[in-house]
């Protein structure tokens, strides 16, 4: 076409002296938008990618027809026995009542039913202490964030367990209920604009200068220690054995105390793996290294079985704690490498330039390099916050009753016998919402904290 | 107040600042000496601990018993076991089945997952979606989970033997496992095998004098067709002209059960899938990050300069791709050799199952036994890092 346009446009110059005629102009393109394009570029750019996109559907369409027939469609939802299930539609669907008279024993597993509100409380606990990370006028987040990771699980100690209590017993769950009354009274006092909840104790028992603030401000969180203290002794509850704990309240509580202790060992592991001396390196990097190769269930049957024999005799180990133990130093290995990543990631100049200010070492590390580190490491620290919250289920092959253990027990409940693949696809999707949701947030995270780098 | 401070620092130095606090090197050295006391001391506490246990519940320590006959039998070995063979041997089985159980599921997670992985950058709306769901659905979920669902919910649910699936008579699938054809070397493979191997050194002679010929006079010469046919076509004509020296010993049914070709337990096959579908979705997250993390403007250069799409991606992208691919793509694989210890939920008898609970529960030696399965994984994957580390120093930018 552009050719023969030419030779005409030449044979019109040879004709008409110096006559310019301009090339005919191409026919536009053809709709760039709107649904028929869309369709076009997406799923019928050419012949195979046609044929994929039937490939695909069809693909989707068996799946999830075969999963709506068998769990919607023919599933029964009104039956007291899985024999009454199979009576009306055999193995074609599914037999959802064994998994809803379950549900409060895949939450709680065995805990005493009229307990169960202890736990509930411990997760209401939980959002209200987490709840003014997410209120805009509250400062003191990273604080009260940290103040909830250490201190949550005193309180929460007794919250589960209950019991007799010692006196140090007593004075540690006092620490975690100061914790909580002091991220409460901070949060709200910021919030209605009167500064951290200290200054403005200290200011109305009338402190001066910034020396008399910090001395009134120490003054009032000893007076909430005392109060915390006296309401701990007045607070009774029942034991509970670690042994009836179970469910998805276990697995929280295994993946929680994991998350917690692994990341303050994580961060000290790393350091010390990069430190100039060498004992100390080479005694983390051994550490590290030795975890990290192992699987996850060598490290528990390992304490499950010697853990007995490395302590002296009469000293008794729950299993729970057991494995809490190899979780957690088995979660702060891999830390420690997500850690030293970030650490590693921190240019040269940034170490130097904390030194040419007079930084010490730790007050560098704490003050220039982690809070740049930590901000890169956080997609990766939640991603094994996920891997964390699915090895959990390890646990159930050492005897304890998490969430999969818990759904595979529905199969030996008389009434409800061999019932197995509702139970499991109940739990999946129990799991995927949690992991799920947890990337997700996790990248819009990083989206938000990268804000600064993106060009 | 901070100015005088320093400045009465600097008028009359503070006694001690010469001492030897103050010298970094004394203090590290001290702080090391602190460290290494208080780990030695635990270590001491620990063991003294156990010995005195073990002493009072009358166990014995030691490697001796490796040499005794172990008396159980497994269900499933790679290499030959009978029951009055040593624990040492037990070992060896053990090891044996969760290399093989790596190897398989390796294997078939990069086929999976590299197919996983180049749908999730296609253009096509539905493949992308599909596979990202795929990905999604599949990480997100324990492996445990998985792999008790492929077992008790897929395997054990198959049609016993004499209603088996079956593909032409030489692929039988029931609640008993896979059953295929084993192959028979007949007289005459010997040489099929030398001829075998004479052509693929051919091949990659040829390979190589194309890459050679490129260097040196820039021409790129049509290698592959040649190549492929020494590989394939020489030794297909010797196999027929050796008369066909390898024979199948097919599976057939007799009685209750399957007799000859090779058995493949449906915890294996249970395992080997729900291992591989689950590291495919990281393997194809790997591959799709290796891919994306070319810069386009590479892609858009090569189309500039006239290079086909395929060589773009053979010549250009791949190289620079693969750099990015292959470090974490070997973790995925270690991370596949650790995960097969999840076999203990199922009943396959890989090195944990069989030597950590097996054994560990007969013989009663907990500490040896614990020792050598954390060193076996050890060994391996401080093996593996070690090659890793080598490779990625040869293929580091060299950057000026």
């Amino acid at each position: 076409m552009a050719k023969e346009q030419k030779t005409s446009g030449a044979a019109a110059g040879a004709a008409a002296f110096k006559t310019f005629t301009p090339m005919a102009a191409r026919p536009a393109p053809k709709d760039l938008t709107g649904v028929t394009a869309w369709l076009r570029t997406n799923l019928f750019s050419s012949v195979p990618s046609a044929l994929l996109t039937f490939l695909g559907l069809w693909i989707a369409w068996s799946v999830l027809s075969a999963l709506v027939s068998w769990g919607w469609v023919n599933a029964v939802f009104q039956a007291s026995s899985r024999r009454e299930c199979l009576d009306k539609v055999g193995l074609s669907g599914a037999c959802w009542p064994g998994v809803v008279v379950w549900i409060p024993n895949l939450i709680y597993g065995l805990y005493p039913k009229d307990q169960v509100w202890r736990i509930n409380w411990g997760a209401l606990l939980l959002i209200v202490w987490l709840l003014p990370l997410w209120l805009p006028r509250v400062q003191s987040k990273i604080i009260i964030g940290f103040s909830t990771v250490l201190l949550f699980p005193l309180l929460a100690s007794y919250l589960f367990l209950g019991g007799p209590k010692g006196w140090i017993w007593t004075a540690l769950i006092a620490v975690g209920l100061t914790g909580f009354l002091w991220s409460l009274l901070t949060a709200a006092s910021e919030s209605l604009g009167g500064g951290p909840f200290l200054r403005l104790a200290a200011r109305l028992m009338g402190a001066k200068t910034a020396e008399e603030e910090a001395q009134r401000g120490r003054l009032a969180l000893l007076g909430l220690f005392a109060i915390a203290v006296l309401l701990v002794t007045q607070w009774n509850l029942d034991f509970v054995p670690t042994r009836v704990w179970g469910g998805l309240f276990l697995t929280l509580v295994i993946s929680g105390f994991a998350i917690t202790f692994s990341l303050p060992a994580g961060i000290i592991l790393a350091l010390g793996r990069r430190s100039k001396m060498p004992v100390i390196s080479l005694l983390c990097t051994t550490f590290i290294e030795l975890f990290r190769s192992v699987p996850l269930i060598t490290i528990l049957f390992m304490f499950n079985t010697m853990l007995p024999l490395f302590l002296p005799a009469g000293v008794e180990v729950n299993q729970l704690l057991r494995a809490i133990v190899a979780v957690c130093l088995f979660a702060s290995a891999y830390m420690a490498e997500i850690v030293r990543g970030g650490l590693q990631a921190i240019p040269r100049g940034q170490y130097e330039a904390a030194s040419a200010m007079g930084l010490g070492y730790w007050q560098s590390t704490s003050l220039i390099i982690m809070p740049q580190a930590l901000k890169i490491m956080i997609p990766n620290i939640v991603g094994i916050f996920i891997g964390l919250l699915k090895d959990t289920t390890l646990v159930s092959i050492v005897g304890l009753f998490d969430l999969l253990s818990m759904a595979r027990a529905i199969a030996r409940d008389p009434g409800w016998i061999g019932l197995f693949l509702e139970p499991m696809f109940f739990i999946t999707v129990v799991y995927f919402i949690f992991c799920f949701a947890m990337s997700q947030y996790s990248m819009s995270l990083e989206k938000r904290l990268g804000a600064g780098e993106r060009r | 107040m901070a100015l005088t401070d320093s400045g009465s620092m600097i008028a009359q130095p503070r006694q001690g600042q010469g001492s030897l606090l103050n010298n970094a090197a004394f203090r590290a050295g001290v702080y090391q000496a602190i460290t290494l006391a208080v780990v030695i001391g635990g270590f001491w506490y620990l063991v003294n601990n156990t010995i005195t246990n073990m002493s009072q519940r009358g166990m014995a320590a030691g490697f001796d018993f490796l040499t005794a006959s172990a008396g159980f039998s497994v269900s499933f070995t790679l290499i030959p076991y009978k029951e009055s063979d040593s624990y040492w041997r037990v070992f060896q089985v053990g090891m044996a089945n969760t290399l093989l159980v790596a190897a398989v599921s390796a294997a078939l997670a990069t086929a999976m997952g590299l197919i996983i992985g180049l749908a999730r950058l296609s253009n096509n709306w539905v493949i992308r979606n599909l596979s990202r769901w795929y990905v999604e659905i599949l990480r997100n979920t324990p492996l445990l989970l998985q792999i008790i669902a492929w077992y008790f919910g897929v395997f054990t649910l198959l049609p016993n033997p004499r209603a088996s699936m079956n593909w032409s008579d030489t692929f039988f699938l029931n609640n008993r496992g896979l059953y295929f054809p084993a192959p028979v070397p007949e007289s005459g493979f010997g040489i099929f095998l030398a001829i075998l191997a004479i052509s693929i050194a051919g091949a990659a002679g040829v390979i190589l004098w194309g890459r050679r010929r490129r260097l040196l006079t820039g021409r790129i010469a049509p290698v592959a067709l040649p190549a492929l046919a020494a590989m394939v076509i020489v030794p297909a004509l010797a196999f027929l002209a050796l008369g066909s020296p390898l024979a199948f010993d097919r599976p057939a049914l007799q009685g209750f059960n399957f007799r000859g070709g090779i058995n493949v337990p449906p915890a294996f096959c249970a395992l080997v899938i729900a291992l591989s579908v689950y590291t495919s979705c990281f393997i194809a997250e790997t591959i799709r990050a290796g891919i994306q993390s070319v810069g386009r403007g590479q892609t858009e250069a090569a189309k500039a300069l006239g290079v086909s799409s395929s060589r773009t991606m053979q010549s250009i992208i791949l190289p620079q791709a693969l750099r990015v691919i292959i470090p974490p793509s070997i973790s995925q694989y270690l991370n596949l050799t650790k995960n097969s210890s999840l076999a203990i939920a199922i009943g396959f008898p890989d090195l944990v199952s069989v030597w950590m609970n097996t054994a560990l529960n007969q013989s009663g030696r907990a500490i040896p036994i614990v020792a050598m399965t954390m060193a076996f994984y050890c060994v391996v994957s401080l093996s593996v890092s070690l090659l890793l580390n080598i490779y990625n120093r040869r293929v580091l930018l060299k950057e000026r």
